[in-house]
């Protein structure tokens, strides 16, 4: 830095130069001990010295600065992301699990809906009407889902036995609905008739 | 400013004459408007383990009554009434028409026939109003008089009185059936589909299965606005099994009654779907009774029970 320079430095302190000039000061590192030093010679002319001079308060505060977000930043944030990546490492493959064997389920649910169906299709196709699909347009006898009865009896049915009676309730399901078709014709006050005798209640 | 009130006077009229409507009015209008209004409904089935889209278009060809019914999902599945003549168009089997005034499944026939019929069994109260498929509806309940049948609910779109959604709800008033409508389209005239399925030659009206005259069962015990519409014995599609069936109905609610030779197997006393379809089973000396229908278990059973013969 040459003495043009220095008296430049000089002139910024007292703040004689435009503010262009000083960021251009600000940029070159070299100038900032002098700086420093000239502040601290008008701080001794006009007697405004501290009793203890700390002589690199700048380096300090700059070495803090950046010291700062290194210090900081792991402390909060190191714990934050490490505690829910082991809570949820735990979790995750339990619902996936889960939903394996819902998956697992549904499908084979399906698969036996199916065999049930293809079995009704059979039937119907070697009966003497095979125009009549009692399958419903709308509304199929969806598998039997509760059951009240003699359980104990059921128990002591052989397979055989439950697959009897399970087609036996297809084909009254399934006779019901056909008969809804083909008696939609029919209306109640078509059938004057036929009374019904609702004597005990 | 004053056309605007004079606007607001005149959209005001018509809305305060549906706030004096009765719940029975309601569905008279919905009967009404359902035999005579062009329309097409995108329209979702909804059961406990189904899930079924379906559209639907109704409208009038040269005076005739014409709508269609078409299953959108799995194999091709359709309906097509023209008159009272209902023609299945169904993937695994040749196309058959039988005589109906109504295509079976969508809504209930006879919330298109005349509503008195079903006040034996039913009451009719205005509910809430709602938005469905975008448009403003009216609940109306149709609540059983009785344990003895299911309850229902439907909204009506307030313009058309189209019904917009349909529930079937069970004693405890869970759901056991909906039909969720998520487009109505009102049509000017019958779409092009109609008229060519008025043009189209459909199969000649199944002759109906020889009905042989049953024997005179009697019921000492049925709920009431139940009657008998039909007596007749048949075979079973598929077991051949020789059955005397009786239908019986309170408008809404349809149970048929088969009479039986016990065979070996026993079938179960009661037993439940869970889209409301009950089958309930008695014995009487050698032979069985069945009871099948859309009602509680405990009323099919009664039913069986109390079935006679003169």
């Amino acid at each position: 830095m040459d003495k043009l320079g220095q008296e430049w430095v000089s002139a910024a302190v007292d703040g004689e130069v435009e503010e262009q000039v000083l960021a251009e000061l600000a940029a070159d590192t070299d100038s900032h001990g002098q700086w420093r030093d000239y502040h601290m010679i008008g701080d001794a002319m006009r007697g405004e010295l501290p009793k203890m001079v700390d002589l690199d308060l700048s380096a300090n505060i700059a070495a803090a600065i950046e010291a700062e977000p290194t210090i900081i930043a792991p402390k909060r944030v190191e714990p934050a992301q490490t505690a829910p990546a082991r809570k949820s490492a735990g979790i995750i493959p339990m619902f996936k699990q889960f939903g394996q064997y819902a998956i697992a389920a549904s499908v084979a649910l399906v698969a036996v809906v199916g065999v049930q169906n293809y079995n009704q299709t059979s039937e119907l196709d070697s009966s003497p009407l095979p125009v009549l699909n009692t399958r419903p347009l709308v509304g199929s006898a969806s598998p039997v889902s509760l059951q009240t009865g003699p359980v104990q009896k059921n128990q002591s049915f052989t397979n055989e036995q439950v697959m009897e009676q399970r087609h036996r309730i297809n084909t009254y399901i399934q006779d019901h609905m056909l008969q809804q078709r083909l008696n939609n014709s029919v209306n109640i006050d078509d059938n004057s008739d036929i009374s019904p005798i609702p004597v005990n209640h | 400013m004053r056309l605007i009130w004079l606007a607001l006077l005149v959209l005001s009229l018509p809305v305060s004459a549906r706030e004096d409507m009765s719940a029975k009015a309601w569905l008279e209008n919905m009967s009404q408007a359902l035999r005579t209004q062009e329309f097409k409904m995108s329209l979702i089935h909804l059961q406990s383990d189904h899930i079924r889209p379906l559209v639907y278009i109704h409208g009038q060809v040269e005076e005739q009554e014409v709508a269609f019914l078409e299953h959108l999902n799995g194999p091709p599945k359709n309906a097509v009434r023209v008159g009272n003549t209902v023609t299945f168009i169904e993937h695994d089997q040749p196309a058959y028409s039988v005589e109906a005034d109504r295509i079976q499944g969508v809504l209930p026939p006879a919330f298109a026939n005349n509503i008195s019929l079903l006040e034996q069994g039913y009451q009719f109260v205005l509910g809430g109003r709602s938005r469905l498929a975008g448009r403003p509806s009216q609940l109306v309940r149709i609540i059983a008089n009785d344990d003895n049948r299911y309850s229902y609910q439907v909204w009506l779109d307030m313009d058309t009185y189209l019904p917009l959604r349909y529930d079937m709800l069970n004693l405890d008033k869970q759901l056991l059936e909906q039909i969720l409508v998520v487009e109505l389209i009102v049509l000017e005239e019958a779409p092009t589909i109609l008229h060519e399925a008025y043009k189209q030659q459909w199969p000649p009206v199944m002759p109906q299965p020889k009905r042989e005259p049953g024997n005179n069962w009697q019921f000492s015990w049925l709920p009431s606005g139940f009657t008998m519409i039909l007596k007749d014995s048949h075979r079973l599609i598929g077991s051949h099994e020789a059955v005397e069936y009786i239908a019986l109905s309170d408008g809404l609610t349809h149970i048929s009654v088969y009479v039986a030779r016990a065979p070996e197997t026993v079938l179960p006393d009661e037993l439940m779907t869970r889209n409301g379809l009950s089958l309930a089973t008695e014995r009487v000396g050698n032979a069985e009774v069945v009871a099948v229908g859309k009602a509680p278990v405990e009323t099919l059973s009664r039913i069986a029970k109390s079935i006679t013969i003169e």
